[in-house]
């Protein structure tokens, strides 16, 4: 038991690194996978249909491809092709390319959810359809988007772990390289696995209280 | 166009589809006045009167309101002038349509502030004067779903005056409410019209129609079977559908019922 905790503490700043790397790339590829996402719901509600067409097929075909594969296609694809990104670009670019689907996929659903009656009157109101989206729609759809976005927070969280094969020094990395050093997988996969379930429960609290917080102020 | 009509709708027609809404709707509303719209349902009123802002788009004929022009089946008007219009046109829905997240207040300056940039401080101000006409500034912090219908109606009113539109549009603003709410609602339009305010209301309220309206037009079958004076069309209609219509909104008890007249006896023989 003291030399098991003493391994743990041992290598806890170097897991705490990855961790700061791990926690950088969430951020990155989840405002990427927003901002991205919301441009594909957009396309995909538009009228114009050229912009339906290519949001849709992007979100057909994005999402049916693993991760690990998008991730690949990105580092080393686009080598090939002369365009050579850091493994942390391809990183984002890549985790960032695929949660754009889901997160597009969720905001088209909150947003066709919404009553009809609610942007008719603000259009009458004299509103612009993007003062709307901003004032009237968006802010209503934030219930229904709050929960699924939540979720796939979390699997963004763990598919950041794919970065080690691109060699990105993660948190996943880190406990690699100290398990290859110490022959102790069992102890330095838990102790990943323990800082993952943290990271990801302080931002499932948070974005809860945030939730909660809306709600109460609606009320 | 005259300087004091407001909208001139010239044989509007609109389909959606295959489906013809109505055909060659004329009607013209003058400063001051006070169209009401009456009619079968189905009829196409809220269709219509969703067109004059154009939350419709129409296949053919002319609008001319508050000095531009709409020529249906055409290329859509520029933003300019769809924003134009829309800000200085208020509607009010049927189904009240507040928005949920925001309180009372915020729901009535919402416009002002982001489309005219009101400053929030004159916004607030206006929007509690005019709470107070209606006679609900307690409930200036309240959010939508607190209130009943009529005081949602009543705020939803307010929001259109906020913009200080110059024609109100009204689709069938009582006909979601509890008898006993509809009173309210009809009094504050009743004396937004004693103001001069421009209106065109679509109702089922008859009475009200005679009291508030200078003019009734009734749209059945696809158009507008008859236009006049509100008494005079409402009073003693010259049409055979006008005249049918009344008598059927005045009568219900009257109106036979559909199924007993049409269900065959057992066995398919008459
Ligand atoms: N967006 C739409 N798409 C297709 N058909 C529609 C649409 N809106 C209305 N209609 C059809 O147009 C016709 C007229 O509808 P409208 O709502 O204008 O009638 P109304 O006179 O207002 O009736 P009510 O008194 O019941 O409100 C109806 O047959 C309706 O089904
Ligand atoms: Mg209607």
């Amino acid at each position: 038991m003291q030399t098991l905790w003493s391994a743990w503490m041992q290598y806890l700043p170097l897991l705490l690194r990855g961790t700061a790397m791990t926690v950088e790339l969430t951020a990155a590829a989840l405002v990427v996978g927003v901002l991205f996402g919301f441009l594909l719901a957009l396309g995909r509600l538009s009228r114009v249909p050229a912009l339906d067409t290519l949001a849709t097929g992007y979100v057909e075909v994005v999402r049916a491809i693993p991760v690990l594969i998008i991730l690949f296609i990105t580092y080393y694809g686009f080598a090939e092709l002369g365009l050579v990104l850091s493994g942390i670009t391809a990183a984002v670019v890549s985790l960032g390319g695929f949660y754009a689907t889901q997160y597009g996929e969720i905001f088209r659903g909150a947003i066709l959810g919404i009553d009809r009656g609610q942007t008719e009157a603000a259009t009458a109101l004299g509103l612009t359809s993007a003062q709307t989206m901003r004032r009237v729609v968006l802010p209503q759809a934030f219930f229904t988007i709050l929960p699924p976005a939540t979720n796939q927070l979390s699997n963004l969280i763990k598919d950041t772990s794919l970065v080690f094969t691109i060699s990105v020094a993660d948190l996943m990395y880190q406990a690699n390289s100290a398990l290859s050093v110490n022959f102790l997988p069992m102890d330095m996969l838990l102790e990943a696995g323990v800082i993952y379930f943290i990271f990801y429960l302080i931002i499932a609290k948070v974005l809860g209280r945030w939730e909660v917080s809306v709600q109460r102020r609606r009320n | 166009m005259s300087n004091d009509v407001v909208i001139r709708a010239d044989r509007l027609s609109k389909r959606f589809g295959t489906l013809t809404v109505f055909e060659d709707v004329s009607i013209e509303v003058k400063k001051r006045e006070v169209v009401a719209i009456i009619g079968p349902s189905g009829a196409g009123k809220s269709t219509f009167i969703r067109c004059i802002n154009y939350l419709h788009t129409f296949n053919q004929g002319t609008l001319e309101i508050l000095g531009h022009t709409i020529v249906g089946g055409h290329n859509h008007p520029s933003k300019d002038v769809l924003q134009d219009i829309r800000t200085r046109v208020g509607m009010v829905f049927q189904t009240f349509n507040l928005f949920p997240h925001l309180n009372v207040i915020e729901n009535i300056t919402l416009a002002p502030v982001e489309v005219k940039k009101v400053p929030r401080a004159q916004a607030n101000a206006r929007a509690m004067e005019l709470l107070e006409m209606v006679g609900l500034p307690h409930k200036a912090e309240m959010y939508p779903k607190r209130l009943s219908g009529g005081e949602q109606q009543r705020v939803a009113i307010c929001r259109a005056l906020a913009m200080e539109p110059e024609v109100m549009l009204f689709d069938e603003p009582t006909s979601m409410l509890d008898p006993e709410l509809v009173g309210e609602v009809l009094a504050a339009i009743r004396r937004l019209a004693k103001e001069g305010m421009t209106m065109v209301l679509v109702t089922h309220e008859m009475q009200f129609a005679k009291e508030v309206a200078d003019t009734v037009v009734i749209m059945a079958d696809h158009g507008v079977v008859e236009k006049g004076p509100a008494r005079e069309v409402l009073e003693s209609p010259r049409t055979e559908r006008a005249q049918s219509f009344l008598h059927r909104v005045l009568n219900p008890e009257e109106v036979p019922d559909p199924l007993e007249q049409e269900v065959l006896p057992i066995g398919g023989r008459r």
